[in-house]
């Protein structure tokens, strides 16, 4: 009895793993196609699309924009997300739970409805869509993430540290730098990472923020209008390898400094 | 400013949280280069008071006075009082001689001067060899002593130490309580300890303060507290004792009479003597109770018959039953060699007035 179930649930897990993959490896398959049609059979392999896509410049400035907006949106969100969770972790004042409710929020609106909220806002703002608008609606929406986050890594952190900090001489300022600061940097690295993974693969607010510059998945979506081609699959394999190293390096890390201290 | 003002002094200190009252109207003095141990049990506001010392409460009334200076409303990191946190608070991110350096540097320390005390530091209490290491990589013990390198480096006026053995084992902790104690005589400074552990307390102490609910119960040597303890907790907290109920009779030459179920007993007078008549309570070491074969001619001396001995290595604790005094009964050590010769025969024992404190209640 106890082995037939541990049967099934093998079978159940790899078949799941086959479900969630298959897309993924028919998509990185084709990636590697010589023709322009994409499907079976493959007749024959090339690295063709590879090269074409890295000496495309209008698909290498398009990611560079990518990585520019998420970098710009990570940084703002970092900031914030930080000051919050500083702010809000171990206090207990009137408002608390509202000011929490709030910072929740940007989280779970759907992104459709964020990205015509923010475009309503910013014309009202008189703010250009373009990369200010996109920066700007990634942060807003990351914060969450980064603060959940680092209030969780602050909760972990002893109260004593800090006295003892202060007991040495440290106003409360010197103690934040010195001590609070370097045991949230795990928590910051891993929300950092986090945060950029989901600007760059935004593509929602992008869309309706944008000006005449798109981003990676933008862009994706604009080629696969004038047809598909293994060209864009090959972007998307580039995309995926960069964002799944990224990720895994990052929840790695996150999870050894976590464990040092 | 002479030798003779006190370091610190707590005046009427009282700390409340909501309805809880912490401390109630607590009043201490305490000397330079004295080793001064708190001792109560759990919830009495040991740690309370060492956390308004070092400026991480503020007492809800009341002031407290650094070295002649008000400094109640002072925040830590003005004051020169360092503290020594039961789980150490070492900074993992930093290194054993980073931790050490750290309150050198916010005292503006040049960099020299860090290092040559840091390193002075470090040899005082043999922790040379770990200088690079990081706290993660420490023993329990080697833990400790970067906690109170750290808190010793910037030479404070007042080190408070808030149950730093708590997290040794056994055999450790006496160890360091050796080493502690030592260190204090060297350095000359003035130490807070707080524990709620009476051996260690006796062991290590100049003086003792026992707490009981936020109020101070007794305040003295360890041998004043050990020997005449003032009241039935203090009896009771520390040591095991015997525990005499009886009827106050009056005072013959400087002594408490008293009587206990019809014998005649001379104790040792509490500040605050009982009026004739009133219940009172006395309390006799159990190593004070000395056997004789004959009644001898100590101030107080009963006939008991031995009921009970348990061996304990290097003597006995013997029980016996005094049936002149309605089957009351004593608990006495004697040596282990004594130990076995008693038993079978009724035995004398006797006590001197002044080693039974009679018990303020
Ligand atoms: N921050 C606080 N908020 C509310 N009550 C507190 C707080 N700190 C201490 N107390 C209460 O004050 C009383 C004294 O606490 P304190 O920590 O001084 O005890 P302690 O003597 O150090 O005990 P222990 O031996 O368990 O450490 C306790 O009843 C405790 O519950
Ligand atoms: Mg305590």
């Amino acid at each position: 009895m106890m082995r037939g179930n541990r049967i099934f649930l093998t079978c159940f897990y790899w078949a799941f793993v086959l479900y969630v993959f298959i897309p993924l490896i028919l998509m990185i398959t084709m990636g590697f196609k010589d023709s322009k049609f994409i499907g079976f059979p493959i007749r024959s392999w090339t690295l063709d699309w590879y090269a074409s896509v890295f000496s495309n410049t209008e698909i290498l400035s398009t990611f560079g924009y990518s990585v520019t907006i998420a970098v710009l949106a990570t940084l703002i969100s970092v900031f914030v997300g930080t000051w919050i969770a500083v702010l809000l972790e171990g206090r207990k004042f009137w408002g608390r739970m509202v000011i929490m409710g709030l910072t929740v929020m940007p989280a779970l609106v759907p992104g459709i409805i964020s990205a015509i909220a923010f475009r309503i806002y910013a014309r009202l703002l008189g703010i250009e869509p373009g990369m200010g608008a996109i920066v700007w609606s990634h942060a807003v929406h990351t914060v969450p993430f980064v603060a959940l986050v680092v209030m969780a890594r602050l909760s972990t952190l002893p109260k004593s540290q800090i006295e003892a900090a202060r007991d040495l001489g440290a106003d409360p300022l010197i103690a934040f730098v010195r001590i609070t600061l370097p045991y949230l940097i795990p928590a910051i690295i891993g929300a950092s990472i986090f945060c950029m993974l989901i600007s760059f693969d935004d593509f929602v607010r992008s869309f309706f923020l944008g000006g005449y510059e798109p981003t990676l998945p933008v862009l994706i979506f604009a080629k696969l209008r004038s047809g598909m081609s293994p060209e864009i699959n090959a972007i998307a394999t580039v995309a995926l390898v960069l964002t799944a190293a990224i990720g895994i390096w990052a929840e790695r890390f996150t999870r050894r400094m976590n464990k040092d201290s | 400013m002479t030798d003779q003002t006190p370091l610190v002094r707590i005046e009427g200190v009282s700390k409340h949280f909501g309805d809880t009252v912490a401390l109630d109207n607590l009043t201490l003095d305490i000397a330079r280069g004295e080793f001064v141990t708190f001792l109560g049990p759990s919830g009495c506001g040991k740690s309370t008071t060492l956390r308004i010392l070092g400026g991480f409460e503020r007492p809800t009334s009341g002031r407290v006075i650094l070295d002649g200076k008000d400094v109640t409303t002072q925040p830590p990191e003005k004051r020169q009082v360092n503290m020594v946190f039961q789980d150490y608070a070492l900074f993992p991110h930093m290194t054993v001689k980073q931790n050490i350096s750290f309150g050198l540097e916010l005292k503006g320390m040049d960099k020299r001067g860090i290092q040559r005390r840091s390193d002075e530091i470090m040899a005082f209490l043999e922790l040379s060899a770990f200088g690079d290491r990081y706290p993660g990589q420490l023993s329990g013990g080697q833990r400790q002593r970067v906690a109170l390198a750290r808190a010793l480096a910037p030479n404070p006026a007042l080190l408070l130490l808030d149950e730093p053995l708590g997290a040794l084992d056994a055999k450790l902790r006496g160890q360091v309580q050796q080493e502690l104690k030592s260190i204090q005589r060297r350095t000359n400074k003035t130490f807070f300890f707080v524990t709620h552990d009476q051996e260690e307390a006796l062991t290590m102490s100049d003086r003792i303060v026992v707490m009981n609910q936020g109020k101070v119960e007794q305040d003295g040597t360890p041998e004043d507290l050990y020997f005449h303890p003032a009241s039935r907790f203090v009896a009771e907290f520390i040591g095991e004792t015997n525990l005499l109920s009886g009827e106050m009779r009056g005072h013959e030459d400087g002594a408490v009479v008293m009587d206990w179920f019809g014998q005649t007993l001379r104790g040792h007078a509490p500040a605050g003597a009982p009026r004739t008549g009133a219940p009172i309570t006395a309390s006799v070491r159990l190593e004070k109770l000395g056997f004789h074969a004959e009644r001898p001619a100590t101030a107080n001396a009963v006939q008991g018959k031995v009921v009970g001995k348990t061996f304990l290595g290097s003597r006995m604790a013997v029980d016996l039953m005094i049936e002149d005094a309605q089957g009351a009964t004593l608990r006495a050590f004697v040596d282990a060699e004594t130990g076995q010769t008693v038993g079978a025969d009724p035995v004398w024992v006797g006590w001197d007035s002044d080693s039974m404190a009679v018990l303020r209640d």
